[in-house]
């Protein structure tokens, strides 16, 4: 490393780069909340909410519950505003609840104390053209989710833009039969995320300029387990951005510069994707064992710092007997990866690992190596359910990092995650 | 001021004044019932910005409850649970007491509905207000006005939900186990419905359970009473088939064990309520447990309860630090 000095002041220069992101549009609000709040409280099954054009401010949430085929529909992006700026009651913008068939579209929704617009425990949820936004300068303070999905059935989210998220842009939960499409996200903390949920499809999406682009989570002690993922043919770009999660949310351990991340999910393919100009990993598969390493962990455990710092890590995981933290069956091919950085980023120790292993060729996929039990068969074969198998070219790099021996084994074998 | 009145256009919901139910005496504000009612607390309530409660079972002519060991009781038709929220002459500094709000929950064709009542400022009469409100509320020994809000129709579910179907809170056995002052002098209140013919295939008197009062010291314990208080202040919410259940988090007094009830346990879905926090609960240290910091906050984006305060309870948040520091 004799060329460290000029290769340090290179990278100083290009970590001073992460330009401040800002969303300041103009608004001349309105006062419309008692009327709309009736409206929704009224809502006739089998009906529609027209929202007219204009800005429109309001202090606390707007619920529509219990409610079979409403659809509420404003004049588009840029003529109908919802606004939760300064919020007083409540924790969500547009709250959705135990409905059938809802279909929200042709809006922006902006500044909710917590997520812009969540739907739960509801079967048939359309989220069509929506914007959702924090405004301001993208910081720490901007609500968790913009569009928020959990504990659904049958989703629909296609051509929003969603952006300024201190979690998630778009972030489906615990759900079943989803489809995120066709939509745009960045300067969220997780572009668009999948979690804990079961036959999902992402396709045809824009995630660009987050700290990272899409993520296939499955946490521990939730009230299931995810499969069935396809992500495919997305546009993943410069998600570089800083991560500006609040400390003590699990996506605070995505690195800045992560196309896909995949956390302990089993069934999962990726395909015909454009990854593009991350700059740590175009993408990372791992388990939650790797998130348990990577997370600060105090050796004293009467020490009064032991809640302080690091990352929102379930040190009991292994205590949920349903839950499995290890990522399988994973299929990656034909995607098709490119770079213009020589040098990873370095505000986390991948990208450290990956200059210091690798100089200027930094790696494409990255797979964690922490073997479960049970890994090999009897017979010696990989266990097909722990399976990671990834059929891309031979110039697209792919490493095992050996996380859980502090890197010792890492190997850049294109032979590594072959399953032929 | 709030500006309250008939407003026909909630007609198809519920009886636009409170007046029309007939469950109280003129003047309504005396709250002298009308109908036979039956008067009851809870061992230990909810916190809403320190008002009182008085609280009123109706149960119509010739049904009954059943009893429930853990869950509410069940309750026939045409029940009405009636809940007055109001500050105290003395809270006020005022003659009299001031009723902010009436909550009816009715039950009709087996499902729940619920109705938030606004009073006027002449107390002659409470108007329904499906979206809620704001009063301003100057409390003795309290700078400036706070804002008590009153919640929308649809926020009363945000917390009466279990399982996707509305449902009473607070009447459940373990809470209903006490006494209260009848016609008659001091009667457990569970003996009382038993006597008004409203209780049936209820268990030996001692096998009722009991909840424990929160601030009282001297008959439960820390545990009982910090358990006590969030399971009636959070635990409608977090507990299995509740609106919270997506992030596993039980804090009802049945929670299966230490993890579920929120110690060293990592939040799912808490954004900014993580305060850059870890864990709900770490045993030990009340500062660095995030349960404490969302029930000490204001933020909407952050504050727990999510609604129905807009203070902070004190006591409460006493009790929990004192339970916390009391775990190994």
């Amino acid at each position: 490393m004799k060329h460290l000095p000029a290769l340090l002041f290179f990278v100083f220069i290009l970590i001073s780069c992460d330009s401040v992101k800002t969303y300041d549009p103009p608004r001349d609000f309105q006062n419309i909340e008692k009327d709309l709040q009736t409206k929704f409280i009224l809502a006739e099954n089998n009906s529609v909410i027209q929202l007219d054009a204009g800005d429109y401010k309001f202090s606390k949430s707007l619920i529509l519950e219990g409610k079979e085929n409403v659809t509420i529909r404003g004049k588009g992006i840029f003529k109908t505003i919802l606004s939760f700026k300064d919020q007083k009651d409540g924790a969500e913008g547009i709250r959705i609840a135990n409905c059938k068939n809802i279909t929200l579209e042709d809006f922006s929704i902006e500044d909710a104390a917590g997520d812009n617009i969540k739907v739960t425990d509801t079967d048939g949820i359309t989220l069509r053209k929506i914007k959702s936004a924090w405004t301001g300068i993208v910081n720490e303070k901007n609500g968790a989710y913009g569009l928020y999905p959990v504990l659904c059935r049958n989703v629909l989210i296609e051509e929003c833009e969603v952006l300024g998220a201190s979690d998630a842009g778009i972030y489906v939960g615990q759900s079943y039969d989803v489809i995120i499409r066709k939509n745009i996200a960045y300067w969220n903390v997780a572009g668009i995320e999948s979690e804990n949920s079961v036959d999902v499809k992402i396709y045809g999406n824009r995630a660009f300029e987050n700290t990272g682009g899409i993520l296939v989570f499955d946490l521990p002690g939730l009230t299931m387990t995810g499969e069935n993922i396809e992500v495919y043919s997305n546009e993943v770009y410069k998600n570089n951005l800083r991560n500006f999660a609040p400390p003590g949310n699990i996506v605070g351990i995505v690195p800045p510069g992560t196309g896909m991340l995949i956390l302990a999910t089993r069934k999962v393919d990726v395909h015909d994707n454009q990854i593009k100009d991350n700059r740590t990993i175009g993408i990372g598969i791992i388990s939650y064992e790797l998130v348990d390493i990577i997370s600060e962990r105090p050796e004293d455990p009467s020490s009064r710092d032991r809640g302080r710092s690091g990352q929102g890590v379930d040190r009991k995981y292994k205590q949920d007997l349903k839950y499995d933290p290890y990522p399988g069956d994973i299929l990656i091919y034909e995607n098709h990866f490119s770079s213009r950085y020589l040098i990873p980023d370095l505000r986390n120790p991948f990208g450290k690992i990956f200059l210091w292993k690798f100089g200027f060729k930094p790696p494409q996929i990255a797979w964690d190596g922490i073997k479960p039990e049970g890994y090999l068969l009897s017979d010696g074969r990989e266990n097909p359910a722990y399976r990671i198998c990834v059929e891309e070219s031979e110039d697209v790099k792919r490493v095992i990092l050996d996380a859980a021996n502090d890197f010792k084994g890492l190997t850049a074998d294109p032979e590594a995650l072959s399953c032929d | 001021m709030l500006d309250v009145g008939e407003n026909v256009a909630y007609s198809k919901v519920g009886k636009l004044k409170l007046s029309d139910y007939g469950l109280f005496q003129q003047p309504l504000n005396e709250l002298n019932p009308a109908r036979k009612m039956m008067l009851y607390d809870l061992n230990t309530p909810l916190f809403t910005d320190y008002a009182g409660k008085e609280r009123y079972i109706f149960i119509p002519e010739g049904s009954s409850s059943r009893y429930n060991t853990e869950a509410v009781l069940e309750f026939p038709d045409s029940t009405i649970l009636v809940k007055n929220f109001f500050y105290s002459n003395q809270q006020l500094e005022a003659e009299n007491r001031k009723i902010i709000e009436t909550r009816l929950l009715i039950k009709e064709k087996d499902k729940w509905i619920a109705l938030p009542y606004i009073w006027n400022e002449e107390q002659t009469e409470a108007f329904l207000e499906i979206t809620g409100g704001t009063v301003p509320v100057q409390l003795t020994g309290m700078l400036q006005p706070f804002e008590y809000r009153v919640p929308t129709m649809m926020q009363c579910k945000s917390c009466h939900e279990l399982n996707g179907k509305i449902v009473p809170i607070g009447p459940t056995v373990r809470q209903l186990n006490r006494n209260n002052n009848y016609p008659k002098g001091p009667q457990n209140q569970l003996e009382r419905m038993i006597e008004l013919g409203w209780l049936d295939d209820y268990e030996d008197q001692f096998k009722w359970p009991l909840a424990a009062v929160w601030d009282n010291e001297k008959a439960f314990s820390l545990e009982e009473r910090a358990r006590s208080y969030l399971e009636i202040n959070c635990g409608h919410c977090h507990r299995p088939g509740g609106p919270g259940k997506n992030s596993g988090l039980d804090l009802t007094v049945f929670a299966s064990s230490e993890h579920s009830l929120g110690i060293m346990k990592a939040p799912v879905a808490a954004g900014a309520g993580s305060g850059g926090m870890q864990y709900d609960i770490v045993p030990g240290n009340p500062e660095e447990s995030i349960l404490v910091f969302r029930m000490t906050s204001e933020n909407p984006g952050i504050m727990m309860p999510e609604l129905g305060r807009s203070l902070i309870h004190h006591e409460g948040i006493e009790l929990i630090e004192e339970w916390i520091n009391s775990l190994d």
